[in-house]
């Protein structure tokens, strides 16, 4: 991060009342998105390799 | 009254002249009289038969007036009929097809201009007459139609309260069309429609039209497409007037949105045989987003464009499950161009079609949504392990969650609007996170809260987050807590996250956040 970035206000910085986050309970959450990009990434190369079979059905009635 | 006669030999003098008589305003001319507008007050559906006697054969006015007498409402009272229009749709097709045939085609059209019973019609003066305020108030649209013998029905702006059968809320992808008629500057909410030409083009390019004429009125970053222009962005090559009444391929109604400046995303459904209900809650987030979908359906070898849908109202609450908004989905709103627009199909076996009928869909998105609507989906349920500990969460048996993309100055916009809603701090702070364009909004909410119209909670994500990204979070609340992410940290998304005690929520009515599209107001 450039010194200018470092000094500019976030709303991290304005907004008063923010506090820390319990992180282990963060953790597991986070543990389980981990598991959710995984299965999306399989999920999203089925539908290009479906997307691919789609792209030459004509459509003519 | 002057007899044609008289009227002939004063051609000699003054070939153009206009006299009021039987009915209608004409303009005489050195090849005869011809009428340029009619009032057809409508007493019933049957008097759309008249259409006829004023509207030459070659715009198959009685096959139209069968289309309107079983497809709008008895709301519409009058029509005015325009003859001798210009219609720039039409003129786009004539130029570079119908001109170059051997059988001869006028260059005009007609255009259907549709009212309720308070408005009149002086044929002297051509002077509209209405009470109220606003003349728009009283007008639900235009059908132009072509002069081609088949499928005669073009552009056209009909407004969904006058479709017959229209259910009252359903919401409706629209946008205001203006339309110029005798010195007045109306406006109709809908979306564009119009029959496929057969020929010149067939449901794909229709559909594609349609969805590419919404964007235009509806937003300055997208410049408007005619007819033809939509056959020949489907080619790399001029495909002359053969080629496109053989159809076209899905591949190609991609190139027409990717060449009208969008960002097209083909999204099809897993194998045969394997469900795939995500496909379907994918489909209803994009159009509760405000992207109006190419729809494909392979074995009819037909396209439509998805425009809106119906919510279902069950007589008995539903078990408890995890469900989504495409659960509560009973039908999907159509336009499709062989029949008048908004063709409610049924979720779920039906006919002519149903929603599992579509096998793939096109969503034209703008540039800058990068996470998949697959990753929202399968992101979604996980949120409910946040409950218990950090939020406050209904049960995910007695959920239904929802998702969709809007602009964060929407996000914002809606906020404000609702501001009573929130504490004050967490407004300040929707004010001032640098969200991207563009945001997912994944709602959730108890069985209670969504039959009210309520949420629970509101996660917001970055739509361009990658799709590796493990915590694609702006914000997440619900009326107690709220999570804030710190995105400028990249590889610490934990480290950089803050919580907020909310204050004065816990008796506030969350709203679940519906501005994209217009609920049906059945007139």
């Amino acid at each position: 991060m450039s010194e200018t970035e470092k000094s500019e206000k976030t709303v991290f910085d304005v907004v008063e009342g923010l506090t820390e986050v319990d992180s282990e309970l963060m953790k597991e959450f986070q543990a389980a998105m981990q598991n959710v990009v995984e299965e999306t990434a399989e999920t999203i190369e089925q539908r290009r390799l479906r997307a691919a079979q789609s792209r030459h059905i004509q459509l003519k009635c | 009254m002057r007899r044609y006669s008289d009227v002939g030999c004063s051609l000699q003098r003054s070939p153009f002249l206009l006299r009021s008589f039987l009915g209608g305003t004409y303009r005489v001319t050195r090849e005869g009289v011809k009428r340029l507008y009619t009032w057809l007050p409508l007493n019933s559906s049957a008097d759309l038969g008249q259409l006829a006697a004023h509207i030459s054969i070659e715009y198959s006015a009685t096959t139209v007036a069968t289309k309107l007498a079983n497809g709008i409402s008895g709301a519409v009272k009058a029509v005015l009929i325009e003859h001798n229009y210009i219609d720039k749709d039409y003129r786009s097709t004539y130029y570079n097809f119908y001109a170059k045939k051997g059988q001869q085609y006028r260059p005009d059209c007609v255009r259907l201009h549709f009212f309720d019973e308070t408005v009149s019609f002086d044929k002297n003066g051509l002077k509209l007459g209405w009470r109220g305020d606003r003349l728009d108030d009283h007008y639900f649209g235009y059908m132009v139609l072509r002069p081609t013998g088949i499928a005669t029905i073009g552009r056209s702006v009909v407004s969904p309260d006058v479709r017959s059968g229209a259910k009252g809320g359903s919401p409706i992808i629209t946008a205001d069309h203006k339309v110029h008629l005798l010195g007045h500057t109306l406006s109709v909410q809908g979306f564009p429609s119009m029959d496929q030409h057969i020929d010149i083009s067939v449901c794909a390019h229709a559909a594609c039209w349609s969805i590419l004429r919404h964007y235009s009125e509806s937003q300055t970053a997208y410049a408007e497409r005619l007819t033809h222009d939509i056959t020949m962005m489907a080619q790399q090559f001029n495909p002359g007037g053969l080629v496109p009444s053989k159809g076209l391929e899905i591949s190609n109604a991609e190139r027409v949105f990717q060449a009208a400046g969008t960002f097209p995303y083909l999204v099809a459904r897993k194998a045969p045989g394997s469900s795939d209900i995500s496909f379907y809650r994918q489909l209803i987030a994009y159009v509760e987003s405000g992207f109006p979908l190419f729809a494909a359906m392979h074995g009819l070898s037909h396209a439509v464009a998805v425009v809106g849908y119906e919510w279902d109202n069950p007589a008995a609450p539903p078990p408890p499950s995890l469900r989504y908004a495409w659960d509560e989905v009973k039908a999907l709103v159509v336009v499709d161009d062989n029949y008048l627009p908004y063709q409610s199909i049924p979720a779920k076996s039906g006919a002519p079609y149903c929603a599992e009928d579509i096998d793939s869909f096109i969503v034209a998105l703008p540039e800058k949504v990068f996470y998949p609507a697959d990753a929202v989906d399968r992101l979604s349920p996980e949120l409910f392990k946040l409950g218990g500990g950090l939020l406050d969460l209904p049960q995910a048996s007695d959920s239904v969650v929802r998702y969709f993309i809007t602009t964060a100055s929407g996000l914002r916009r809606f906020m404000r609007k609702e501001s009573s809603q929130f504490d004050p701090k967490l407004l300040e702070i929707v004010m001032q996170l640098p969200f991207a364009q563009f945001v997912w909004v994944v709602e959730i909410a108890s069985r209670a809260d969504w039959d009210k119209g309520q949420i629970s909670a509101r996660a917001i994500l970055d739509a361009t987050a990658s799709l590796r990204d493990d915590m694609p979070f702006w914000l997440i609340h619900d009326r107690t807590t709220a999570l804030v992410f710190n995105r400028r940290t990249i590889g610490n998304a934990i480290g950089g996250m803050r919580a907020l005690k909310l204050n004065g929520m816990t008796g506030t009515a969350l709203t679940r956040m519906a501005q994209n599209l217009r609920p049906t107001q059945p007139k």
